[in-house]
Formats: C-alpha cells, sequence, structure tokens
C-alpha cells in the first residue's frame, strides 16, 4: 500500500510537471492539442494524488504501523473519526491533503464552465501544475507520508490527546482549504499579468475564487478559536501564536482584496493595487506553511522541525513574492489608468481607507510575529512578543476598521451630498447614541470598552437602517409583504447583502471579544471538599474528587456544585485525562455557557490532604462569538452562492402563436 | 487502588498546590506581563499545564516579593534580570523595539498620506473632466428606489457589485 501511495506522488510528478510545461506552450504555439493533453494531465493529477491519499487513509484505518506515519499519529484504540483526522495531524500527512485539495481544485477550476477570461485558464492551470510540483517534491523527498519502518510496532503512538476533539475533525481542512484555495486567484492574477490581459475579466473570475478561501479560512479560525477555549484550557480563544497569526494574516489581506477588486469592477480604479494584494496574500498563506513547518518560530502549533523543509520553503516564498512583484513592476506602465473621482466624501474614499488599515493591521501582525526573530538579528537580543503587544496594537486599528464598515454601507458610491449624509446618518447614531448612553448608566465605565460597544451598535444599526429602506422601497414598488420584499432585496444582490451579513457577524465577533476582554473576571483558588468560593454572583462548593479508567486514559474527575445567587443551577465536572501513552496531562474544562457569560473551571492540581486547585473565570459575551461565527458562514454562503442562470427571454413569434 | 492512583499522579504533579493569597489583581497583572518559563510560549497567567514546574514558582515569587512591599516594577525587573527581555510577554516601549510598536501606526499614516494625495489629484481631474463636470445631476430623493431599479435592470455582472 505504501508503495502504490508513493507511486502514484511520483507518477502525479511528472503529470504537473508535464501539464505546466504543456499549458504553456500549448497556449503560446496556439496548439489546441497540446493544451487538451495539458488538461488531462493536470485531471490525472487529480487522480493520482486521490490514489496516493486514498492509500495513506487506507493505511491509517487498518492500522498498518509498518508505515512511520501511521505509528506515529495514530493506535488501536482511536476511533474512525479521529484515525481519518490523523491524515493532518502530523506534518506529512497534512502536506498530502495540502497536495489533494490543490489538485481538487485545480480540476474544478479546469472544469467549471466560463464565458469569461476562458484565455488566462491556460497560463493559470500552468501556475497552478507548477505549484503543486513544488509539493510534490516536498512530500516525495523531504516529508514522506509512506516511510517504513524496518519493523511493525505491535500499536502506534496514538494521536496527541490534544487533538482529539471534535475540533480536530473540521479545523484543520477548514484552515487548510482556506490556505490552499487563494492559489487559484493567484494563479488567474499572474496568468493576467503574463498575458497582459489586464482588464477585468481576471478578477470576474476569481471574485468566488477568492470568496470560498476566504470563507474557510474565517470559519477555519473561528472553530480554532472555539477549540483552544474549550480544549486547551487556558480560558481564552486567541493566544496571537505566531501560527495563528499566520492564519489571520493572509485573511485579513484577502478581506481587503474582496473590497478593493469592487472599485476597480466598479470603477476601474486600483488595478496595481488589487494584483498586489493577491499576491501577498497568496505569499503570506505559504509563509504561514512555513512558519508551521520550520520551527523558526516557538509556537504551539509546530510541526517538528526540519531544516531543509524551511529553506525549501524559503526560496519558494522567495521565486512567488519577488517574482511576482518584478511582474508587476514590469507591467505597472500597461496598469496605469486615469482615475477621476467626484468626490472625497463617497465609498470610494472609505474602501481606500479599509484596505489601508486591513492591510495595515497584517502588518502590525506581521511585524510582532517576526520581531523575536529581527530583534536577535539586530540587537542580539531574545525578546518574547505574545498577546498584550497584538492586543495594544491592534485593538484601535480593529476599531477604526469597525467604524468605517458602519460609515461605508450608508455611504453612496461617487459622491454623497451633506444633505445625504444627515438623512443616512442621523437614525442609526441616535440610535447608537442612546445605546451608549444607556450602558453609561448601566455602569460600563471603561473607555474602551464604550467607545467600542458604540461603534459596534452604530454598524449594526446602520445596516438594519440600510435594510429597512431597502425592504421599504422594494415593498413599495412591488407589493410585496415586508417579509417576502426583505428575503427578495436579500436575493437580488446577494454579494451586497452576504457581505452586509458577514459584517453583522463581525460585530457580533467583536461584541464577544470586547466583553470577555475587558469584563472578565478571574480567581485560582485552593478548596477542601464541601469548601466554597465566589465569583461575582456565582457560589461555587466543591463537592468532591474521584477517578475512573478508560481504555486509554485515567481521568480524574471533580465535582463543584454551582449557584447563583443561592439558587442551584447545576454541577460542573472539571477533569484532567492522564492518557497512557503521552507524558502531557489534558485539561478538559468544565464550562457553563450562557448568552450573558460563561462560567469557566479549569481543575489546576491537587493535594493528598484533598486541598484541589481551581482556576475559576467569568467571561462575559464569548457565546457571541460562536454565533457571529455562524452567522459569518451564513454570509460567507449567501455572498457565495451562485446566481440562478437567468431564464431566456420568451421569443416574440413563439409568444404570438 | 484509587490511593495508589492519586499517590501516583500526585507524584507525577511536581507541584503544590499554591493558594494565591496577595492581592490576586496585583499577582494577575504581573503574571500577564510574564511568559511562563516552561516552554509553552503562553503567559504566566494562562498557562495551567499540570507539569508545568515553573508557573506555581513564578506565582509564588511575584507573591512573596509584593508581600515583600515591592512594586510591580521592581516584581517585573527581578524576573528581566533573572530570565533577560524574553521574560517579557511584549517588548519594552524603548529602544529598538520601538519599531515593532511604533512602525505599523507610522505605516497607516504613511499611507493615509499617499491615498489623501491620490484622492486630492483625483478629484481635481474629476473636476477637470467635461463629462463629469456637465453631470451634475442632482441628489435624487428616491435614491433607494433607484437602486433599486437598477439592481433589477444590471443583472449581467457575474454577481459582481
Amino acid at each position: 500500500m505504501a508503495d502504490i501511495g508513493y507511486i502514484a506522488l511520483l507518477l502525479a510528478l511528472v503529470a504537473s510537471i508535464y501539464s505546466a510545461i504543456a499549458f504553456v506552450l500549448g497556449e503560446k504555439g496556439r496548439y489546441q492539442a497540446l493544451i487538451e493533453s495539458a488538461r488531462n494531465s493536470l485531471l490525472a493529477v487529480y487522480g493520482l494524488v486521490s490514489l496516493s491519499m486514498a492509500a495513506l487513509v487506507y493505511a491509517l484505518v487498518t492500522h498498518n504501523f509498518q508505515i512511520e506515519y501511521v505509528a506515529s499519529y495514530t493506535s488501536r484504540d482511536l476511533s474512525l473519526p479521529y484515525l481519518l483526522s490523523a491524515l493532518w495531524a502530523g506534518n506529512n500527512g497534512s502536506l498530502l491533503f495540502w497536495a489533494w485539495l490543490l489538485s481538487l481544485f485545480a480540476a474544478v477550476m479546469i472544469l467549471q464552465k466560463r464565458d469569461v477570461a476562458k484565455e488566462l485558464v491556460p497560463y493559470a492551470a500552468a501556475i497552478i501544475m507548477a505549484t503543486q510540483a513544488f509539493f510534490l517534491i516536498t512530500l516525495l523527498w523531504l516529508s514522506n507520508p509512506f516511510q517504513q519502518l524496518s519493523f511493525i510496532p505491535a500499536d502506534g503512538r496514538g494521536l496527541n490527546p490534544l487533538l482529539e476533539n471534535p475540533g480536530m475533525i473540521i479545523h484543520p481542512p477548514f484552515l487548510l482549504a482556506g490556505y490552499v484555495g487563494f492559489t487559484i486567484p493567484f494563479a488567474f492574477a499572474i496568468a493576467a499579468l503574463l498575458m497582459r490581459r489586464l482588464g477585468d475579466e481576471w478578477i470576474i473570475t476569481i471574485r468566488r475564487w477568492t470568496l470560498l478561501p476566504w470563507l474557510f479560512l474565517g470559519v477555519g479560525n473561528i472553530l480554532g478559536a472555539w477549540w483552544a477555549y474549550v480544549e486547551l484550557g487556558w480560558g481564552g480563544y486567541w493566544a496571537w501564536d505566531p501560527v495563528e497569526n499566520a492564519s489571520f494574516m493572509p485573511w485579513l489581506v484577502a478581506t481587503a482584496f474582496l473590497h478593493s477588486i469592487m472599485m476597480q469592477r466598479r470603477r476601474g480604479i486600483l488595478k496595481v493595487w488589487n494584483l498586489a494584494l493577491i499576491i501577498l496574500t497568496f505569499t503570506l498563506t505559504i509563509f504561514g506553511t512555513f512558519l508551521t513547518r520550520s520551527g523558526v518560530i516557538a509556537s504551539v502549533h509546530t510541526f517538528a522541525e526540519s531544516p531543509l523543509l524551511a529553506y525549501l520553503f524559503l526560496a519558494f516564498i522567495g521565486v512567488i513574492f519577488f517574482g511576482s512583484l518584478g511582474l508587476l513592476y514590469y507591467r505597472s506602465e500597461e496598469l496605469k489608468g486615469e482615475t477621476e473621482m467626484e468626490s472625497l466624501v463617497s465609498k470610494e474614499s472609505t474602501f481606500l481607507l479599509n484596505n489601508l488599515l486591513l492591510v495595515g493591521a497584517a502588518f502590525a501582525t506581521f511585524l510582532g510575529t517576526i520581531f523575536p526573530v529581527i530583534s536577535e538579528a539586530v540587537r542580539g537580543v531574545k525578546i518574547s512578543v505574545a498577546a498584550p503587544f497584538f492586543n495594544q496594537v491592534n485593538g484601535p486599528i480593529f476599531l477604526a476598521i469597525i467604524l468605517l464598515t458602519g460609515i461605508c454601507t450608508l455611504i453612496g458610491w461617487r459622491r454623497t451630498s451633506v444633505r445625504n449624509l444627515i438623512r443616512n446618518f442621523l437614525w442609526p447614531l441616535v440610535a447608537a447614541l442612546v445605546l451608549g448612553i444607556a450602558l453609561v448608566i448601566s455602569g460600563i465605565r471603561e473607555r474602551y470598552a464604550i467607545i467600542a460597544f458604540f461603534f459596534c451598535s452604530f454598524v449594526f444599526f446602520t445596516i438594519l437602517y440600510e435594510w429597512f429602506r431597502g425592504t421599504k422601497a422594494r415593498h413599495r414598488m412591488s407589493g410585496e409583504n415586508y417579509l417576502a420584499a426583505f428575503f427578495a432585496l436579500i436575493g437580488a444582490n446577494r454579494p451586497r447583502y452576504g457581505g452586509y451579513i458577514v459584517h453583522i457577524a463581525i460585530i457580533l465577533i467583536a461584541l464577544g471579544v470586547v466583553g470577555s476582554s475587558f469584563y472578565d473576571a478571574e480567581k485560582e483558588i485552593a478548596l477542601m471538599p464541601e469548601e466554597s468560593m465566589t465569583i461575582n454572583n456565582y457560589t461555587l462548593t466543591y463537592d468532591n474528587l474521584d477517578s475512573y479508567e478508560t481504555e486509554s486514559k485515567t481521568v480524574v474527575t471533580t465535582t463543584l456544585s454551582v449557584y447563583n445567587r443561592g439558587k442551584l443551577i447545576g454541577r460542573l465536572t472539571p477533569e484532567k485525562y492522564f492518557h497512557r501513552s503521552y507524558d502531557q496531562a489534558v485539561s478538559e474544562v468544565a464550562i457553563r455557557s450562557t448568552l450573558v457569560e460563561d462560567l469557566y473551571v479549569i481543575l489546576v492540581n491537587w493535594d493528598e490532604d484533598g486541598t484541589t486547585a481551581f482556576k475559576v473565570m467569568v467571561n462575559p459575551l464569548v457565546s457571541w462569538m460562536w454565533i457571529g461565527g455562524g452567522v459569518f458562514f451564513l454570509g460567507g454562503l449567501v455572498a457565495f452562492w451562485p446566481e440562478r442562470p437567468k431564464l431566456p427571454a420568451p421569443k416574440q413569434t413563439e409568444a404570438r402563436k | 487502588m484509587k490511593k495508589i492512583f492519586l499517590a501516583l499522579t500526585l507524584s507525577f504533579v511536581s507541584l503544590p498546590v499554591a493558594p494565591v493569597m496577595a492581592d490576586s489583581s496585583a499577582v494577575g497583572d504581573i503574571s500577564e506581563e510574564l511568559i511562563c518559563q516552561c516552554g509553552c510560549t503562553l503567559t504566566v497567567s494562562n498557562c495551567t499545564h499540570i507539569e508545568c514546574g515553573s508557573r506555581g514558582a513564578m506565582t509564588a515569587l511575584i507573591e512573596l516579593k509584593l508581600a515583600k512591599g515591592q512594586s510591580s516594577e521592581q516584581v517585573i525587573q527581578f524576573f528581566v534580570d533573572q530570565y533577560g527581555e524574553q521574560v517579557l510577554s511584549s517588548p519594552p516601549k524603548r529602544g529598538f523595539n520601538l519599531v515593532a510598536w511604533l512602525l505599523p501606526f507610522a505605516a497607516i499614516l504613511a499611507g493615509g498620506g499617499v491615498i489623501s494625495i491620490a484622492l486630492k489629484r483625483w478629484v481635481w481631474r474629476g473636476r477637470q473632466s467635461p463629462i463629469m463636470a456637465t453631470a451634475e445631476a442632482g441628489e435624487q430623493d428616491e435614491e433607494y428606489q433607484h437602486r433599486l431599479e437598477e439592481e433589477l435592470a444590471e443583472f449581467t455582472g457575474k454577481g459582481f457589485r
């Protein structure tokens, strides 16, 4: 089985290199047959990489421990879903999954029917196949998932217990699909540059191809945050760890890109900027992979360190980044346009500012992530850059982005008069002010939180107001009832209204972040059984400590009765798992979640005399982050969903019959 | 059996149970500013690894020094002297570190400057343009109605607005 997988990869490499060359030669010499053959090779790459992945999945499921990867990441007691998830638990398997996703996206791209940018497909496909070849080379010679051991172990080491969480089944595939997916828009952008087809056609083609990985990456990040919150047991959801940053940066730049391509489409401006953004997005995805797999920067997420792999990725990043920017510079004369605008107060201005801030946030995150390396190189002093830095630097930038989200919703393209501004902004502003004052009266004093809540509510009301006016106009014109008019409004322009739904999701997530950052309470306390502790309105009484054995681990479990204002509301059971195959103990936190706040209890440790230490937290509004994640997915889908093909107009002659 | 197991896990758990007695908010603030030395890359306040041998010791030291009347700055400086600057969760705002703290804002301000110059130039160019100069169409009262009509009519943008 290992041989089948390896040989399939080898053949896929040959096919991908052939395909890339044949696409270029076929396009240059206008040999349709050669292009057809390149196309078939591309499909063959998909088939071969699928075969290789199927071989690894088969080995995982059938416990073929002679394969080192299977022995390292699985064991006989692992259930089927986690056996399958072991595919992306290690460096080599996840690279194979990466290569498979890329071959899948390439196949979908090539089979897609398109009436614009057909001419760009051969070059774009060649670039995708070249990228594919890079990953296949890495897999074959540096990260071979089919490496065999000289003996067959009786059992494998098993999956890292921290990874045994439903998050493991969905978070990595979403994230990887996000990373990989950006190859397609990047390839079309480079194809457009190479072929001097620098109009709007590449932008039209890649909007959905950008939206999809952007959605995957966003959802992947939110799932990662949720997983960290429920599994890692430190009470937070985002630690600004280098690898978290690595997946956040391309998302930020892609967000800027999704906004700025609207400017090119509507007004024909920012052509160079759009190309630069998609080049940057793709480079950042490869940079993220480099960070995860090189061990250059300490992180909780890193796979095994491999210097050779690090150099290879670094070289690849260099080629992509400098090669693409060089090409962009070379073509810059052809990209110049006579940009004209009517007014400074317009959607265009707010979009430019939001682009600046999104890229600025990505830059701040990048600088913070690599600053330990810079500091060591420049001063020879090792330093750490952790969450407090990122919160302080990115906090104000994100606040400004949120405010702009509200402003650009209600400001028109081209120009907006003062009268219009007042008319559009009056009610949302009044509503947000009323809410802000109510918050101050209710005792909220943290300046940052008040500003953030005010901005969030302002954005929320602007979107509601926009929906209300659109629905009303539609109702008046078509006579539909308000509900039907509302859904018809959204259906008629899914990209726009999907975007607004995403904005609402961001507001919900921001609420969760602000609530849990400024109003969290935390206590660490040692209790004897029957003793109680109080935090905010909760009283927790420590009932008992117990332990039990399962097939793979020993579980130490504690029970606490939870009272809210004296009334018993339930019992929480924070636990610690001691897996036999892993040295590291795992905290299983106990969370009582409501829409208002989470009560979060971690079992820290215990002593022979029965004293047990707990860390207890109250995290306000965290649930809204997960609700926001769901809304984000929904909004992204609404914006992505293909429009129904228009029915052809009835022919006059038929109508007369 | 249970006792043997508990003894086993206790030997595994090297830390004594150390209830936090000092002013917990000051301890919490300081432990936010320090990186735990167990290799977890998290701040002291966030590390909850049961095998972590450093969090308990660091927290106990923080409490001890606070109880002795040292200020937060003195306590933090003690750790910097012990472990070097990398014990701090964010680089101190001085010297070369200011690059990390200020460069993002400087870059955004510079970008803002470029955008404002470009915008002014584009608007100036727009005002010179004969097409735009004549197209002084007044604000439309029924803006939304028009937008609606526009959307219903213009449906050829491949889902692109």
